[in-house]
């Protein structure tokens, strides 16, 4: 018989807890202090030290079940890429963006990056731009023509994602700067020395690369919150049925049965119409998130619902029950650890759907509002930009790249959580 | 779980095509037969105009029912018999001949026109649901005969209004003291079934745009509103009366497009599915057959070999092509390769900048080869307003400071000169492209952060917050909503957006579709919309619908007349998106609606175009001053290529199609042997502005 023991107390080295706090601490202040993104980033970074750095003493099941899944290299190196890039991700502002990370003027350091706007005349501009926020890629070629000591540090990409920059004087898509894009596809290259659009422009001359940055962020974080929600809906819902059963199973199916046939497509359509779209662009895209989670949690339930009735019906739950245990207690208790399994197979998959389903939704334009930064947003217009091939290859690159690494990895998981391969009932 | 989402989504998807493709059912249903003689005859007989200024007294309850009653027995019946005896003998009758004729002499009748639709007619219908699409010029506006046409090439205004050429009128004569128009009708005019055009035609007319079975309101209150009268002197002379003699008085009459009564008998309540798909006998060129009409892919039109008006001076050299025959492309990529292959004559796709500059430049090896021409061609027309329209019932709107600096803070000139690479212009007043009646002299203010600044701070806008934008004492943020209903506009806008920020303000923008943007607007939900009202060609812009307070509140004023009223509340569905209500304006606009002489009209339009300077709540945005068309080398224009008041190439119907240079093209296409590319510019009737640019100027003919 299978039951999830409570793991017991583990033992991390002081030195390491003492790193890790620090830099939660850190991250703490500096969300209050400097930006919000930018402490969560740092607090997630110290979280996910901590977790991989603690020997908990996992479930022996569990333990085996990771050390399957570190086992196979290809997952387990995609997780890790995935996951570094998500946590890099946080940090997109200091990666791509038109604000300098470092201004030494006069010989006073300043951090434009996360600070607030700064108007010309501070770093002694005169004329129309004094009293306009600074242009840093400007700034930093006046420093350079004037070398008084002055300079600018910009970012990899020193390119704003909703900045156009002209080309030729005009806004329209500028080929790559990048050799190996531009020999690969046999592309125009841009020969501009002073450019650093690595993978060029769109239409109204976007940096695409600082696009897709944003536009990753964006995505991967709302595919985790959707899945999150998704699975804590589902799985909830569907374990009520599969214990209760009967009536209230009877009903509550019927009601998914009804509730699944509404296409969520027009519902995103018909909401969105009615929704007044001057909401904030992160109230929009929660209401966006609100909907599909909406109707996606019922695929969810059936897997739930079959694994509980299966569960229910093992010596351990009518032990349970016999000794008094709560509904509750021996769902979330009992049930749930041995039912879980199947599920967590599915998630990595969840995840990729929920990229496609955003990019789609943004294809149709019905899906992030605009400017917001999306690959499904520079797919579009990629597609009708075909005499600027560059747009479309690269997002059609990077959707690809993403979903890949999300279905190795779950495949990876689906391997190593295989019930064959471990469960055994006594 | 993941399937299940793809799923729902693919299923969603494909439903979205599936019903995109509909209008296959078949239509050929039977109708009862059924003969709305009786009810015309009887309509003929009673029916009374309602005075517009009594409407409104009864509406406001200022008269009871009865007075109204009593007053209605007075006034005169619409319609009205007399004969040639009565017509007045003092006319002064005109024909238009003497006007330049319009088309080249070189015009080769024959061929088959190859364009594209994007999407298939719904109807055949001329009026009611679903008729206003694409394909109605087809049927109507580019087409159908009228009594006579505006010169689209001599604008200027006579002591009589516009110069107009005969189409169906063989003469006219316009009262300005009795306030009608005298038609005698040309006695050769034919509908395509072979009926004679009448005067009858005309009567019906009336009664068919009054009849509520057409399901069409603009319709129903335009032709009750607009005309107090027609009488028939005999089968082929009428007149039209108006309620106001305005210098364009003529136009109201001479524009007006026969119905065949003959046709219409079995109107009545199911006129929508009846005449769904039934083609209306014109009296224009082209006709459309029955087994022309493939549904939801392409429709033919074919010309009348023996059309009655086909020798008649204006439109001898018009209406060329033997068949036009136009495919639904929906894609509109597709579109343009289809163009490129060779299966469409033309494209205005070129309109387009990155069209004209990327995907066909200059360079393009068809167009150096010559088979490919791009013409462009600069037309003199009323232009769409495009601008943002600021509603100054908004909190922080109602300054006229801000007003100003929101004027300032727009940087259209970065629009003009890097999104739409430098082909549009500046619009500069609230009605451009109405020649004489466009103030000449007035500039709108262009993009400047000091001057922006300056006048937010005057509003006590003065600090910028941590994101850039100007908060004042009370802690407000300069931050707008930007709202359209147009998404092709969307990354211009952006633009827009990104520069406002440099001058501290935010725009919020609000991409809707186009239907709830406008809904929005005419709400008056909007604080700042980017719109466009469309125009048609007439002589003078219009000011009551966009700037009268009486469209901008319910009760504007108090007793006085100036003192604004605390408790007006804004008036939804008009066009004064603005909210504009000033005194003298009000005043200006009823002088100019009152007026019958252009010279002081003109004065008053002016002045009104200054006093919306001053109040600073339409941002005037830009315009297309002419408008391109790439097409193959067999499709031939006249020497100075269209005329001065068209929209696009075809609208006039002035090209012809050259066999001869078709089969040469398609051979030296498959040879490889090339022409002269011609690249031209058609800047006759440009803005001196343009004409100026040395790139543009000197290929004209």
């Amino acid at each position: 018989m299978i039951t999830s023991q409570p793991t017991s107390s583990v033992k991390v080295p002081r030195k390491r807890i003492t790193v890790y706090s620090v830099i939660a601490l850190l991250g703490l202040v500096s969300m209050f202090m400097v930006h919000w993104r930018f402490g969560l980033g740092l607090i997630l970074l110290a979280a996910i030290l901590a977790l991989f750095s603690i020997p908990i003493r996992l479930n022996p099941l569990t333990f085996k079940k990771i050390k399957r899944f570190k086992e196979i290299r290809r997952g387990y190196y995609s997780f890790l890429i995935l996951l570094f890039l998500s946590i890099l991700s946080l940090f997109s502002e200091m990666i791509a963006n038109n604000r300098a990370l470092v201004v030494s003027y006069e010989g006073s350091l300043s951090f434009p990056t996360y600070a607030d706007v700064k108007l010309g005349k501070e770093y002694g501009l005169t004329g129309p731009d004094a009293n306009a926020p600074v242009n840093y890629r400007e700034l930093k070629s006046r420093f350079k023509a004037e070398s008084e000591g002055n300079w600018v540090l910009m970012p990899v990409v020193p390119y704003g994602p909703n900045e156009n920059n002209k080309y030729e004087g005009v806004l329209k898509p500028r080929p790559p700067k990048s050799f190996l894009l531009s020999k690969l596809l046999l592309m125009e290259r841009d020969k501009d020395p002073e450019s650093r659009h690595y993978l060029g422009t769109d239409s109204t001359g976007r940096d695409i690369s600082s696009r897709i940055i944003y536009g990753f962020r964006i995505a991967i974080f709302f595919a985790l919150a959707f899945m999150t929600l998704v699975y804590l809906i589902g799985i909830t819902i569907g374990c009520l049925m599969g214990y209760f059963g009967g009536i209230f199973d009877l009903i509550v199916q019927r009601m998914i049965e009804i509730w699944s046939m509404v296409p969520f497509i027009y519902m995103v359509i018909i909401i969105f119409s009615v929704i007044p779209s001057t909401f904030s662009i992160s109230t929009r895209v929660s209401i966006l998130l609100g909907i599909m989670v909406l109707f996606s949690w019922t695929g969810m339930t059936y897997y739930m619902r079959t694994a509980t009735y299966r569960e229910k019906a093992r010596d351990y739950t009518a032990a349970a029950q016999i000794i008094g245990a709560s509904p509750m207690r021996i769902i979330f208790h009992h049930i749930l650890p041995n039912a879980i399994s199947t599920i967590v197979t599915f998630m990595p998959f969840t995840m990729a759907a929920a990229i496609t389903a955003i990019t789609a939704l943004d294809f149709l334009g019905f899906g992030l509002p605009p400017p917001t930064p999306s690959i499904g947003e520079i797919l579009k217009q990629g597609t009708a930009r075909l005499d600027a091939p560059w747009i479309v290859i690269c997002a059609f690159i990077a959707l690809v790249m993403i979903l890949t690494l999300v279905t190795f990895i779950g495949e990876a998981v689906r391997e190593a959580f295989d019930p064959k391969k471990f469960t055994t009932y006594k | 779980m993941n399937k299940n989402l793809l799923n729902i989504f693919l299923v969603a998807v494909v439903g979205v095509f599936i019903t995109g493709c509909g209008g296959s059912k078949d239509e050929t249903a039977e109708f009862p037969p059924q003969d709305v003689t009786a009810e015309v005859q009887e309509y003929y007989a009673t029916y009374k105009r309602v005075p517009l200024e009594l409407k409104a007294k009864l509406g406001s309850g200022a008269i009871s029912q009865e007075e109204f009653n009593s007053v209605m027995e007075k006034e005169p019946l619409f319609f009205s018999f007399k004969t040639l005896e009565d017509l007045p003998g003092d006319l002064l009758w005109e024909n238009g001949m003497e006007l330049e004729d319009i088309g080249s002499r070189n015009a080769i009748k024959g061929g088959t026109q190859y364009a594209a639709l994007q999407d298939f007619p719904r109807t055949l219908r001329r009026v009611g649901p679903d008729a206003n699409g694409s394909f109605r010029p087809y049927l109507l506006d580019d087409v159908a005969m009228r009594l006579a046409r505006r010169h689209p090439n001599n604008t200027a205004i006579g002591p009589r209004g516009h110069y107009y050429f005969g189409e169906l009128a063989k003469e006219w004569a316009v009262d300005k003291e009795r306030k009608t128009v005298f038609v005698r009708m040309d006695p050769n005019a034919r509908w395509s079934d072979g009926e004679q055009v009448t005067a009858d035609d005309y009567m019906f007319m009336f009664f068919f745009f009054h009849s509520t079975y057409i399901n069409a309101p603009w319709y129903n209150n335009w032709y009750k509103e607009m005309y107090t009268n027609i009488t028939k002197y005999d089968d082929l002379t009428f007149s039209i009366s108006v309620p106001e003699a305005k210098p364009d008085m003529n136009s109201r009459v001479l524009d007006l497009i026969p119905l065949p009564e003959h046709f219409y008998r079995e109107l009545g309540d199911d006129y929508v599915q009846r005449y769904q798909w039934r083609f209306q006998p014109t009296t224009g060129a082209y006709i459309i057959h029955d087994d022309d009409i493939e549904k939801g892919r392409s429709i033919t039109l074919t010309r009348q070999k023996d059309w009655w008006a086909k020798d008649k001076k204006f439109l001898r050299n018009r209406y060329n092509y033997d068949r036009i025959y136009l495919t639904v492309i929906r894609d509109i990529p597709k579109m343009f390769e289809s163009f490129k292959r060779g299966d469409l004559g033309g494209t205005g796709l070129i309109n387009l900048p990155e069209y004209n500059y990327e995907k066909l430049p200059d360079s393009d090896s068809d167009v150096q080869a010559g088979y490919i021409q791009k013409t462009t061609f600069y037309n003199e027309i009323p232009r769409p307003s495009y601008g943002l329209w600021i509603n100054q019932a908004k909190p922080l709107l109602d300054n006229n400071s801000i007003r100003v600096g929101i004027h300032y803070a727009t940087n259209w000139d970065r629009v003009i000169r890097e999104y739409f690479r430098g082909d549009y212009i500046r619009m500069n007043t609230t009605a451009d492209g109405y020649g004489e009646f466009t103030h000449p002299t007035l500039k709108s203010r262009s993009f400047n952060i000091d001057n922006a600044l300056a006048e937010f701070a005057k509003a006590g806008f003065t600090d910028r917050g941590p994101d850039g934008i100007l908060v004042n004492a009370n802690g407000e943020r300069l931050s707008f909503t930007l709202t359209t209903g147009y998404r092709t506009f969307q990354d211009m806008l952006t633009i827009l957006k990104e520069e406002a920020a440099k001058a501290g303000l935010e725009f919020r923008l609000e991409v809707l579709d186009s239907t709830a943007g406008w809904k929005k607007a005419q709400e008056k939900k909007h604080d700042i919309m980017f719109s466009a009202l469309n125009v048609s060609p007439e002589m003078y812009p219009r000011y009551w619908e966009t700037y009268h307070a009486d469209n901008a509140y319910d009760v504007p004023w108090l007793e006085d007349g100036e003192t604004p009223n605390p408790e007006r509340k804004l008036k939804v569905q008009t066009n004064n998106l603005q909210s504009v209500a000033i005194p003298e304006m009000d005043a200006l606009i009823n002088a100019y609606r009152r007026s019958d002489d252009a010279e002081e009209m003109k004065k008053y339009a002016f002045r009104m175009e200054e006093i919306l300077y001053e109040d600073a709540s339409f941002v005037p945005g830009f315009v297309q001053p002419f408008y391109r068309v790439a097409h193959w080398r067999w499709l031939r224009y006249p020497d100075d290529f269209n005329v001065k008041l068209s929209r696009s190439s075809g609208e006039w119907f002035l090209a012809w199609i050259d066999e001869d240079i078709k089969a040469e093209t398609l051979a030296a296409r498959k040879s490889g042997k090339k022409f002269e590319p011609t690249v031209k510019v058609y800047d006759q009737y440009a803005p001196e502005s343009v004409r100026k640019g040395a790139s543009l100027a000197g290929n004209a003919p």
